[in-house]
């Protein structure tokens, strides 16, 4: 691909990644070829900030875990009432990094 | 995508420490401690899942109908707590991965409208119910 369109992704999509995943995606793209493009601009990255504020209003119910697609650990945390309240908050803190870890998954499924 | 590895290692981490509490629920005085859920805690209100230790106890003592009527999940809870120690050990000593294959089965199945808008209904009516109850 060609590197200013690499560049515009990252730019634009910057923020449902962790900063040091950033420059392996660009090298990445810039290998991949331009059929992968369309398919590329047509994913929908969830944002690490809704999963945050789902986590804190949700997440006793694994709401959360449901939006992000873990939905095997979302039916753990509802019928363990949010792991008696301790994954609750476990999982403030880790939602953000795993919403980011789910979006570059999905760049994988289109990449590879 | 969570890893096998990882999935296997919660469930045995959740069910022994489901049977640990069972245990301790079993053994220590019903009147002596009062619920570990942090919702019911703060808000006072019955969480979906609150009655769920009564239900899986009273379903393991054979009392079948008030384990539904404390709460239904005990059911599935109680399922999961024997089944799944025997499917991981089953996977570990064949050296595959079927509980795994047919979790990421029924992921997929969930994510379909058809079926999570229904499923979200129950859990939402068994929750009013909790309510209701004053569980």
């Amino acid at each position: 691909m060609e590197p200013h369109k690499v560049d515009m992704f990252v730019m634009t999509n910057s923020k449902f990644f962790d900063s040091h995943q950033i420059p392996l995606i660009r090298e990445r793209l810039v290998q991949s070829d331009d059929t992968k493009w369309i398919p590329l601009q047509s994913i929908q990255f969830k944002d690490p900030t809704i999963s945050l504020i789902v986590s804190l209003l949700g997440g006793a119910f694994g709401i959360d875990r449901f939006l992000i697609g873990d939905v095997g650990l979302g039916i753990a945390k509802l019928l363990t009432c949010g792991g008696l309240g301790v994954w609750t908050i476990v999982d403030w803190f880790l939602i953000m990094g795993t919403t980011r870890d789910k979006n570059l998954d999905k760049i994988h499924e289109v990449l590879y | 995508m969570s890893s096998s590895r990882e999935i296997y290692g919660l469930l045995l981490i959740s069910c022994a420490a489901g049977y640990a509490y069972l245990f301790y629920s079993i053994s220590a005085p019903e009147a002596g401690h009062g619920t570990l859920c942090l919702f019911k805690n703060i808000t006072g209100i019955a969480c979906p899942s609150c009655g769920s230790t009564r239900a899986v106890i009273a379903l393991f003592q054979g009392r079948v109908y008030d384990s539904l009527s404390y709460n239904p999940f005990g059911l599935a809870i109680a399922a999961i707590m024997l089944i799944s120690p025997v499917w991981i050990t089953r996977d570990l000593f064949l050296k595959q991965e079927s509980l795994f294959a047919r979790y990421r089965q029924i992921e997929k199945w969930l994510v379909q409208p058809a079926v999570y808008l229904p499923a979200i209904m129950l859990v939402l009516i068994n929750w009013a119910w909790n309510i209701l109850k004053g569980i």
